[in-house]
């Protein structure tokens, strides 16, 4: 390649001049600015009608807000257990999060390193479990619930999320990546095979492990269908479905629904902000849904 | 990849500890997710439409029911047009973006990456209650967008042109961020040279986009059109809190009939039958995706 192109007579180098900089900066911010504009647009709107006197939401019509009235901030607080609401979604984040990495964890370990009879097709088939959407199993899963008298249980929004296919297989793919040596070692040593997954593998799998927290994580702050179902009491909604009765009570009390949107809005995009890098590297690499 | 066994067989090998491991998992998706399976097509052999009376066997009669029900074939067609506009759109206003975040010089270049990616962690519902508010015929700010512009006035959601596209703006929003990331992350391996020797060949802006870009990235378009198609033909919250179906159908995508079927009329084995076919058509795409992509993307490059 280098010897092909020195047979070219020299030719100025691609350094941008500063010139050309800034005009190639504006030529790419011409492209990317409406765009950003309109992802935007819906967040200042938000923010702006949360802000607004109750019953004058578009006056006057700008993105930006003039007025600023905290008390549809008070009014949806004190009117609807958000407070609540968090909770119940990072209780049952924690525990799906803590259960996929450490049942999966379990799992692929057996996958990765165990020898046994029937590994393959036992493979295969959780694998298969991702080609089943949730729609073709909610009404069987909606009837055991109901059997097991879990209605407004934290056990019916975690239970049936414990075990993710995704996850196992991830955690799979980074543990085989370990080298043997390290795992021989230490089974010489003497340590178990509970021993090398939680203190030789694991930790050596970080990167995967974190893609896996964070897109249950994700997972569990969007999820609506399920909770839906079986959680309707109002001290057991998570953030989607609470947020969905409070605006059922205060229909076209617009000002009060924006207040609540912010408020529910706020912490997963803060939770984003302070793991970005994590993030958005787990889900470039895993290029799984978002 | 062929696995030596560590230790020199015990009797059963590691068969023991292998099922201690698996244990929880196999339990658990025996439970909450091949019985339910199974029990999905059975019920969906039998008439139920009533929680307090027991299912009667009714052989094919919903299948019959169903193929013949226009409001089915209606949440098909909808369901489809949905999942291909926020498909398509996404995928390429994502590369569009992503091309332009992958400029090394650009001003704030993380700041906009940052912006690009909210809609992705913004909860749907949140985001639904938003859209109402956007496309509210009175106050909402689109109507004020349009005034300036000095076009009509819309009724959007009301509207039964209009409703099924608000939504999938909503869906394009939140995938955008989805699809930008993830082609960054394939435009970054894209060597540097291939750029500069197609300059020196003199190339233009759309010579080197549609000559090297595009093909070097194509991989990645497959993936996402994959991904793209499952996640959205199971759209159901943005739905459900914006129209729930409607007007007139006009938004009655497969996820909100099967609901209202199954938990508002309580047809549970109706709901069933729909769900069956839901699972046949999510399968095909499934595999499909499997023998174009690989598992689950990038990662799965060595499975295969």
């Amino acid at each position: 390649m280098t010897a092909q192109l020195s047979t070219f007579p020299p030719r100025r180098r691609f350094n941008l001049s500063a010139w050309r900089k800034i005009r190639a900066n504006l030529g790419t911010l011409l492209v990317l600015l409406p765009v950003i504009v309109v992802i935007v647009t819906p967040y200042l709107w938000m923010i702006t009608a949360s802000l607004k006197t109750r019953g004058h939401i578009g006056e006057p019509p700008y993105l930006y807000p003039t007025t600023f009235d905290f008390s549809n901030y008070q009014i949806a607080l004190s009117s609807a257990p958000f407070a609540r609401y968090f909770l119940n979604t990072i209780i049952v984040a924690v525990a799906v999060v803590l259960a996929r990495v450490v049942i999966g964890g379990m799992a692929a370990y057996a996958f990765a390193f165990l020898k046994f009879k029937g590994r393959d097709v036992l493979f295969f088939l959780y694998l298969s479990t991702m080609m089943i959407p949730f729609y073709a199993i909610v009404i069987p899963l909606y009837l055991i619930i109901r059997d097991l008298h879990w209605f407004n249980t934290y056990q019916a929004l975690i239970v049936p999320r414990m075990v993710d296919a995704f996850a196992i297989l991830l955690l799979r793919q980074a543990f085989i990546t370990v080298p043997r040596d390290y795992i021989d070692a230490a089974r010489v040593d003497g340590c178990s095979h509970w021993g090398v997954l939680w203190r030789v593998v694991m930790p050596m799998s970080k990167s995967s492990v974190l893609t896996v927290i964070i897109f249950s994580f994700l997972f569990i702050w969007n999820d609506f269908f399920w909770p839906l179902l079986v959680a309707n009491n109002d001290s057991m909604r998570v953030i989607q479905t609470g947020l969905q009765a409070f605006n059922g009570r205060y229909n076209v009390e617009w000002t009060y629904w924006m207040a609540g949107t912010v408020i529910a809005t706020i912490p997963p995009i803060l939770f984003f902000l302070v793991s970005q890098k994590q993030f958005i590297s787990g889900l470039a690499r895993s290029g799984l849904k978002g | 990849m062929a696995i030596q066994p560590l230790y020199r067989k015990k009797r059963w090998g590691d068969l023991p500890t292998a099922l201690l491991f698996l244990l929880p998992s196999i339990v658990l998706f025996a439970a909450f997710n091949f019985y339910p399976m199974i029990d999905a097509v059975r019920l969906s052999f039998y008439k139920w439409d009533n929680l307090s009376v027991p299912p009667v066997f009714s052989g094919s009669s919903n299948y019959v029911k169903l193929f013949s029900d226009s409001r089915f074939w209606i949440s098909l067609r909808v369901t489809f047009l949905y999942t291909i506009g926020v498909t398509v759109f996404s995928i390429v206003l994502g590369l569009l973006l992503a091309v332009a975040l992958n400029q090394r010089w650009l001003a704030l270049r993380s700041l906009w990456r940052t912006l690009a990616f909210l809609p992705v962690v913004t909860p749907t519902v949140a985001a639904a209650m938003v859209w109402i508010l956007l496309f509210n015929p009175n106050f909402g700010y689109m109507n004020t967008f349009l005034s300036y512009l000095h076009l009509e006035r819309q009724t959007w959601l009301s509207n039964v042109h209009l409703a099924l596209p608000v939504l999938m703006s909503l869906g394009v929003w939140r995938r955008l961020g989805f699809t930008t990331i993830v082609y960054l992350a394939a435009l970054q391996a894209i060597p540097q040279e291939y750029y500069e020797s197609a300059r020196v060949d003199g190339a233009g802006i759309w010579g080197t986009f549609s000559k090297i870009t595009v093909p070097l990235v194509a991989p990645t378009t497959l993936m996402l059109i994959t991904l793209g198609l499952i996640d959205s033909f199971l759209v159901f919250d943005q739905v459900l809190v914006m129209t729930r179906g409607g007007p007139a159908d006009a938004t009655l995508v497969v996820g909100v009939y099967l609901y209202t079927s199954a938990f508002t009329s309580f047809k549970m084995s109706y709901g069933a039958a729909i769900s069956v076919v839901v699972l046949i058509i999510i399968a095909t795409l499934t595999i499909m995706q499997w023998r174009l992509v690989g598992f689950g993307g990038s990662e799965m490059e060595e499975l295969k």
